[in-house]
């Protein structure tokens, strides 16, 4: 390697020394923590040294997509009304792992079952919304955003807890797993950062075989990347200026802002997630190769992307939110045997994910919420499926849980569901409020964009 | 509004602009074919595509031997474990066909005559997003894009028809199980939701009329041959759509929707969306729809139109769009004068990338714009010019190791019943396995792309580059670092290539 052009360029000075000038009283300690690992070079000292990083609270989200039938989830198998709706796929026997003598969970779901034993998980019955939308895309807009059903929002609610309450941090502050940014991370100011594999995370130089090790793409790829372009911003010092100050609200760009100029130019966002990218790359590389797992996983597609989790947790990156994915859950027909297999993974993914955690000592840092954008019909349809529904359970993980049942089951009694839905018993922002005021530790009012009773969680 | 843009004022950055949008880009030497007819030729060209032979050959199983057709349809009343046997031999089989779909595709986008004619094919299947994944015999999504082909500068309220009707459609949207007796409102309600009304336009009682109308239809899952049914299949009352009453059949039905202005000016501003902006331009796409109005509800004046406005040429319009996959992946072969990369590598990249033919995310169709980019994304469009470039390659996940084809499956395509497969099978990755194989592609031939007077020196070869790769304004900065590189890098083609794959990774390369 010769003529390395390790430049910063004027923005990413900026970019830290505004925030290296700001770290007085008044900025809270995960900035700090973040400002310190900001140079990916020196990643992997840096990051593992943070000290106080390693005790900030950690939000999984795990969506469930497709609409999880929440009432062969957790069944209610003492209710003739359940079978009177479900003579073919309705669950009991063995096929039920009892928690009360009404309620008990899937039977794929042995992993819930001693998580809950532990009392590390709490389970909240019956949440939806108002006037409940069926469709999968609406529906799920509804809760990445956490909007009213009759308003169109465009920025999530994990991306407006960025903007408030993480503002000029280190775009790692929200790793989503996966390939597209969840709609739940877009914010005014893009923050968070999307992955799908640590090894492939980065920009890979042409190294060729029987070339001598001359490429230096890789250095000017960085050169390219961390410059602006100078046609989509303002000055560099506007740009740099408001990169560093905390509320930035004409910084604002997110997906479907477009126009020629100025920072809402769909050059300016590119360059932006370049950045972010850039700025990443090589810390997610360090960090996963430093970051271990000390529990066995199954081979599934959720248990993979938990695996990258803790192995990242592990390795002590900043983050404050992870967002994962399962899908399959859209069960219109032979729903037992698809629900079975999901469940199962989902399960047994999530005690691996646990017992690691435990192990790592992280385990009282970390929450997992899951959640999926509507439970199904209680009548079952005639292909041994079900069709879109409202209301089903959500579930959450950890060791600061308070475990246990709570919240309120639906009735199921005909005469009191609405057109043969259940109607919500807690509306998911609740619990949204809850664990943005009681575990990440922030005002929930702004994000939510309305007051919500913080929903119970922890112990 | 839509005024034409004065002759001596098209310049050949408006000329590439002209074939990034209405195509799927062009090299230098297309891109001054165009400029040197003028704008109003260069426009008829694209619009006027018919004069143009198609000579690109149909897939080998786009006839279907009528044995082959009864045995698959036999296939259910075999005892069990045959079923079981011969159902799965279909499903590899459609898996195949599948991918060899993909593929006919992005190689005829890539090497058409008609740029627009393609360009409008790949706009319907996005406003009328339909997935093999649900639909299974890639037989019926070739007839619908056959069908999107041939109407694709035709007339709307034809097209309505011929979707109102299309085996994959009915298959998709469950028109052919909406019974008289047993409505399935799917269709009814998507048509006007999705494709040509949008939302509030419309109330749940046209909803449901329609399906009225719909009820009877029936498709051949295995042949792809419609089936109107019989009539008294059919609900021949009264019904009341969009403020109109009368015995309306499904075909009348999809008449007055597409008759209906809100559907003109709907498409209008589809239409906008993507060969324009992201922007709404609600002045601009209501003159649009006023056009189209008068041209009786045919694509080719409209279009014609727009492409001649000041509008589509507008500083705020060029080089604002974000390149969606298929327009990275087709438009980079074309400017780096390749072929496609092998077709499981094709179809890996773009899966990864977000945009795999024939399966659209849902029948809402794929998200555009920005939201194409994430840093992952992003990092694989960096990772993957490389490839495209150099031909070999090593450190990506990809190629190593036997692979097989799998559409991704989804969680919700229309509402009906839906397959659920296991989603991991293509997400799975074991992490970081460190030493690949390289893959051995064919790269890119530098002498084909430059002369040697552009070789001559750094300053004519970044000339060059920019004008065969971003054909717009590129900063000093950009161009500092790339002349930096140019000169500190050793000698040799390979210096070339590096310097193709890094102006490819940067974000203005991502926008057309």
């Amino acid at each position: 390697m010769k003529n390395c052009p390790c430049v910063h360029t004027r923005r990413d000075f900026l970019r830290t020394t505004l925030l290296g000038g700001a770290l007085t009283l008044t900025v809270p300690t995960f900035l700090a923590d973040t400002f310190s690992s900001l140079h990916a070079a020196a990643a992997l000292d840096s990051a593992t040294q943070v000290a106080t990083g390693k005790d900030s609270p950690i939000l999984v989200v795990l969506q469930l997509a497709g609409g999880n039938d929440g009432l062969n989830t957790l069944v209610p198998y003492a209710n003739d009304f359940y079978f009177q709706a479900r003579p073919q796929i309705g669950l009991k026997g063995d096929a039920v792992i009892p928690l009360t003598d009404q309620i008990g969970l899937h039977g794929g779901l042995t992993g819930f079952k001693s998580l809950y034993d532990e009392g590390h998980l709490a389970i909240v019955q019956g949440v939806g919304y108002p006037n409940p939308n069926r469709s999968h895309f609406r529906s799920t807009e509804i809760w990445e955003t956490a909007s009213a059903s009759d308003r169109n929002e465009k920025y999530g609610w994990l991306g407006r807890y960025f903007d408030n309450a993480c503002a000029g941090a280190d775009p790692t502050v929200g790793v989503n797993i996966g390939s597209e940014t969840p709609q739940a991370f877009w914010s005014p100011v893009p923050m968070g950062i999307t992955l799908k594999n640590p090894g492939n995370y980065r920009f890979v130089s042409g190294e060729r075989p029987g070339m001598g090790g001359g490429d230096l793409t890789e250095a000017y790829y960085k050169e390219l990347n961390e410059t602006d372009s100078g046609f989509g911003h303002g000055a560099d010092d506007a740009a740099g200026a408001s990169i560093g100050t905390v509320s930035s609200g004409n910084n604002a760009m997110a997906p479907g802002v477009g126009g020629a100029s100025g920072n809402n130019s769909p050059l300016s966002f590119i360059e932006r997630t370049a950045l972010d990218a850039q700025v990443s790359s090589d810390k997610i590389l360090a960090i996963s190769k430093a970051g271990q797992n000390l529990a066995t996983y199954p081979n599934s597609g959720l248990a993979n992307d938990l695996k990258l989790v803790s192995r990242l947790i592990s390795g002590g990156l900043t983050t404050r939110v992870y967002f994962v994915s399962q899908g399959g859950y859209d069960t219109h027909t032979n729903q037992v045997n698809a629900q079975n297999k999901n469940l199962k993974d989902l399960g047994d993914a999530m005690v691996a994910f646990c017992s690691d955690l435990k192990a790592q000592g992280n385990f009282d840092r970390v929450t997992v919420m899951t959640f999926s954008e509507f439970g199904r019909r209680v009548g079952e349809n005639a292909s041994g499926g079900t069709d879109h529904g409202t209301a089903s359970p959500q579930f959450v993980f950890g060791g600061r849980v308070k475990g246990g049942l709570t919240g309120t089951y639906p009735s199921l009694d005909p005469a009191q569901l609405d057109n043969g839905d259940l109607i919500h018993t807690v509306d998911f922002r609740s619990v949204y409020a809850g664990l943005l005021e009681n575990w990440l530790k922030t005002p929930s009012e702004q994000i939510l964009q309305g007051k919500f009773d913080p929903f119970p969680l922890l112990a | 509004m839509l005024e034409p843009l004065p002759a001596d004022q098209f310049t050949r950055e408006h000329a590439a602009h002209l074939l990034n949008r209405a195509g799927f880009g062009a090299p230098p030497a297309e891109v001054d074919r165009y400029f040197a007819l003028g704008l109003s030729a260069a426009v008829a060209t694209l619009v006027q595509y018919e004069r143009v032979p198609d000579t690109y050959p149909d897939p080998a199983w786009s006839v279907l031997d009528p044995q082959e057709a009864a045995r698959i349809e036999a296939i259910r009343f075999l005892p069990d474990d045959q079923k079981r046997a011969a159902q799965e031999e279909i499903r590899k089989a459609y898996r195949k066909e599948d991918l060899e779909l993909i593929v006919w595709w992005l190689e005829r986008m890539r090497t058409t005559p008609r740029p627009l004619q393609e360009k409008m094919t790949l706009f319907w299947h996005s406003l009328f997003a339909t997935s093999v994944v649900k639909v299974k015999n890639p037989l019926l999504m070739w007839q619908q894009n056959q069908t999107f082909r041939s109407l694709a500068t035709g007339n709307w309220p034809d097209l309505l028809v011929a979707m109102g009707t299309d085996p994959a459609m009915l298959v998709w949207l469950d028109g052919r199980v909406n019974k008289k007796d047993h409505p399935n409102e799917n269709f009814a309600r998507e048509v006007m939701e999705l494709f040509t009304l949008g939302e509030g336009n419309y109330t749940e009682q046209d909803i449901k009329q329609s399906a009225r109308a719909f009820a009877g239809w029936h498709a051949n899952p295995v042949t792809a041959e419609f089936n109107p049914g019989r009539p008294s299949e059919h609900d021949m009352g009264i019904k009341t759509y969009l403020g109109q009453t009368g015995p309306f059949s499904g075909e009348d039905i999809l008449r007055i929707l597409g008759n209906a202005p809100r559907s003109a000016q709907y498409v209008c501003e589809r239409l906008w969306r993507y060969f324009g902006s992201e922007e709404p331009n609600p002045q601009l796409t209501g003159a649009m729809a006023a056009r189209f109005q008068n041209a009786g509800l045919n694509f080719k004046p409209l279009l014609t139109a727009l492409f001649l406005s000041r509008d589509f040429y507008a500083p705020e319009v060029v080089r604002q769009q974000v390149k969606g996959p298929i327009q990275w992946l087709v438009g980079s072969c074309r400017v780096l004068e390749r072929p496609l990369p092998p077709p499981l590598l094709s179809y890996q990249m773009l899966r990864l990338l977000g945009q795999v033919p024939f399966d659209p995310p849902s029948v809402k169709g794929w998200d555009t714009g920005v939201s194409w980019i994430s840093t992952n994304t992003l990092l694989d469009r960096y990772n993957f010019s490389a490839l495209l470039v150099e031909g070999q390659f090593a450190g990506l996940g990809l190629g190593g190791g036997p692979q097989t084809f799998t559409p991704k499956p989804k969680d919700n395509p229309g509402q009906g019943p839906t397959p659920v497969q296991d989603p991991a099978m293509m997400q799975t990755q074991t992490p970081a396995v460190p030493p690949r194989p390289f893959l051995n592609l064919q790269g890119i031939a530098i002498d084909r792309l430059f002369t040697p007077q552009e070789l001559a020196d750094n300053d004519s070869l970044l000339d060059a580059l920019q004008k065969r790769l971003i054909e717009g304004p590129l900063s000093e900065t950009r161009r500092n670092s790339l002349r930096a590189y140019l000169q500190n890098e050793q000698p040799g083609p390979d210096r070339i290539k590096g310097a193709i794959r890094l102006l490819m990774s940067t974000p203005d390369y991502q926008l057309t």
